[in-house]
């Protein structure tokens, strides 16, 4: 499975109420999934401008298929998916990190988008390259500089099976399905 | 093999004999905790399944505590998805406002929560847990939905980080100042994927509620879990609490761990305070001593016990606060606010002028009280003071002991508890 896009730089410790605010926890109709989208893509990030470690034209210039390459701890704090969920919503496919903080890493990935921890990797990329993700092959590109570096990843055999699924729900629908 | 006490339950619960650091297992859940923040939206990735029923329903714990009692429609519209579910499902461990409290805290005082086994919850701060050994971590809301389908999680063995920690904390020197210190060592990235053990005598003296601090906070290192092993102090609390038998699980004496550090409380000089915003930020309270501030809360599920609110009793007993701060004092559950009124801790509030508040999470995060406008200061007990935690991205929060909390409210300023203390 390939993903390729175009890199948004984060810095370290993006934390999830920088990602989803608690003000719209409650926020969203979670029972109609088109209206719940809408909102919780809209509500993420609201402080985005007053941070340092995110690009101040992210929320403006993020589009469908961009991916972040951040350094440590992305996605440090809460168990809230929205924090995960508004950066599918808003377009974001995957998350490249330095580190990743756990219950992110899991929250993004049972979305269907892959959060992909390499210690460094944050220094070979800056907004605006080129990147491509091969997730069964464990390679990542530069494709800008023209550089490669390769990762392995912790995770259950089945999870490259549930991104191509969708994701975890769409994941267990389908062996329901099989079955 | 010899294994830590994580390892051991992870195994246990996977059916194995053996488990080691980053091996992927998938376990048993004894305990799934859903609250208000994130319950509906579990419920509606659980119907998205297709699954009529839950696993089991008598595993299954719920609590509304964040958005509690509920501030606005959409609030009060999840809540009754919430009830509506718990009916359908014939979930029986629901606390419904005025019954309940802070879901961390119910899970321990209830009894929910046994030696030996696994709890996962919607919140990260179910981490709080591990202090009756058990392993407890937070989940988001597809995968709590397939808990409720299968009862299983799968999980990264964590290695363990062991803290250990030798010597006497002297008052109003508190188990929240030496966790700030631990956190200062470890920073907020220092245990990514591994497990935080407290062990050493300083631990073994101090009272479940101390301990619950340490838990609770583990998550802000970084860590998967935090967790302590089972003692007599802890066995005879959870005796008055559960019926249910219990097997004291305990780490292998020649397990290995991934790193050991140690501490002494000697070298906790003065009482501690996390500057933002980073709970890791720990500095001695000498140092902001004087920051003004605009409000001082003590609460949440990392200060909100009977014992913190007799430390803040006893140094604001017979002063007021200060005329222009908001001192907010919210106890953790309904026993302890129980306990804080047959103890007269609440007139103590009341007549120095705190207001008191119903059993919620309140101000630690920017729920529904106490939320911090523009370049707002709050001095808090609370576990978090990220950037717009509480409110206004420019608003600012200090994070720690209840007595330091309590000696701020007093002053209106950031001070220092010793002060006070010794007065008392």
């Amino acid at each position: 499975m390939e993903l390729k896009g175009r890199v948004w730089k984060f810095g370290k410790d993006v934390d999830t109420d920088e990602l989803f605010a608690g003000r719209f926890i409650m926020g969203g109709d979670e029972t109609s999934q088109s209206q719940y989208q809408e909102f919780i893509a809209k509500s993420g990030m609201s402080d985005v401008g007053q941070r340092e470690n995110v690009p101040g034209d992210f929320l403006t210039g993020v589009a469908k298929g961009d991916i972040i390459v951040a350094e440590e701890n992305f996605g440090i704090g809460s168990s809230r998916q929205q924090a995960a969920e508004t950066l599918k919503y808003k377009g974001v496919q995957a998350v490249v990190a330095d580190s990743i903080h756990r219950i992110f890493f899991r929250n993004f990935w049972n979305l269907g988008c892959p959060a992909i921890d390499l210690p460094g990797i944050s220094m070979e990329f800056e907004t605006g390259h080129e990147i491509m993700i091969d997730l069964r092959q464990g390679i990542i590109k530069n494709i800008s500089k023209g550089r490669e570096f390769g990762f392995r990843l912790i995770i259950p055999t089945w999870f490259i099976d549930m991104v191509e699924a969708g994701g975890l729900i769409p994941y267990h629908k389908s062996l329901q399905k099989s079955k | 093999m010899a294994m830590t006490l994580v390892e051991k339950i992870l195994a246990k619960k996977a059916g194995k004999k053996f488990v080691k650091p980053d091996e992927i297992v998938e376990v048993s859940v004894d305990r799934a905790m859903i609250h208000d923040a994130l319950g509906a939206h579990t419920i509606a990735k659980f119907r998205e399944l297709g699954v009529k029923k839950v696993w089991d329903p008598a595993k299954i714990v719920v609590v509304l505590d964040h958005y509690v009692p509920n501030k606005d429609i959409d609030t009060a519209k999840k809540c009754l998805n919430i009830k509506k579910f718990i009916a359908e499902q014939g979930i029986e461990n629901y606390y419904e406002v005025g019954k309940g409290g802070i879901a961390h805290q119910i899970l321990v005082e209830k009894g929910h929560v046994m030696p030996g086994t696994i709890l996962v919850g919607t919140d990260s701060h179910t981490t709080t847990s591990g202090v009756v050994g058990a392993f407890a971590t937070g989940i988001g809301v597809d995968e709590m939905a397939a808990v409720f389908k299968t009862g299983r999680l799968w999980e990264r063995v964590p290695g363990t980080i062991r803290i250990n920690v030798e010597g006497k904390l002297v008052p109003p020197i508190m188990s929240k100042d030496l966790m700030l210190v631990i956190l200062k060592r470890l920073g907020v990235s220092g245990a990514l994927f591994k497990s935080l053990q407290f062990t050493g005598t300083t631990i073994g003296q101090m009272s479940v509620a101390g301990r619950m601090v340490l838990t609770n906070m583990a998550i802000e290192s970084g860590a998967t879990n935090g967790i302590i092993e089972p003692d007599e102090r802890l066995v005879d609390f959870l005796k008055g609490r559960t019926g249910q038998p219990f097997e004291i699980v305990q780490s292998d004496r020649d397990a290995e761990y991934a790193e050991t550090l140690e501490f002494r409380t000697d070298d906790i000089k003065e009482p501690m305070v996390a500057v933002p915003p980073k709970p890791s930020n720990a500095v001695g309270v000498t140092e902001v001593e004087g920051t003004r501030i605009d409000q001082a809360f003590i609460g949440s599920c990392t200060n909100g016990r009977l014992e913190d609110l007799r430390v803040a009793a006893k140094i604001l007993k017979g002063r007021k606060v200060d005329k222009l701060t908001k001192v907010i004092v919210i106890p953790a559950s309904q026993e302890i606010l129980k306990g804080a009124l047959e103890e007269g801790l609440v007139s103590i509030f009341v007549e120095a002028g705190a207001m008191v508040g119903p059993p919620t999470c309140g101000p630690c995060m920017e729920a529904h009280m106490g939320i911090l406008g523009p370049g707002e200061v709050c001095i808090s007990t609370a576990n978090r003071n990220f950037q717009g935690r509480v409110g206004d991205v420019t608003a600012k929060i200090f994070l720690a002991s209840p007595a330091t909390v309590a000696a701020s409210a007093l002053r209106g300023k950031i001070s220092d508890p010793r002060e006070f203390f010794q007065e008392a």
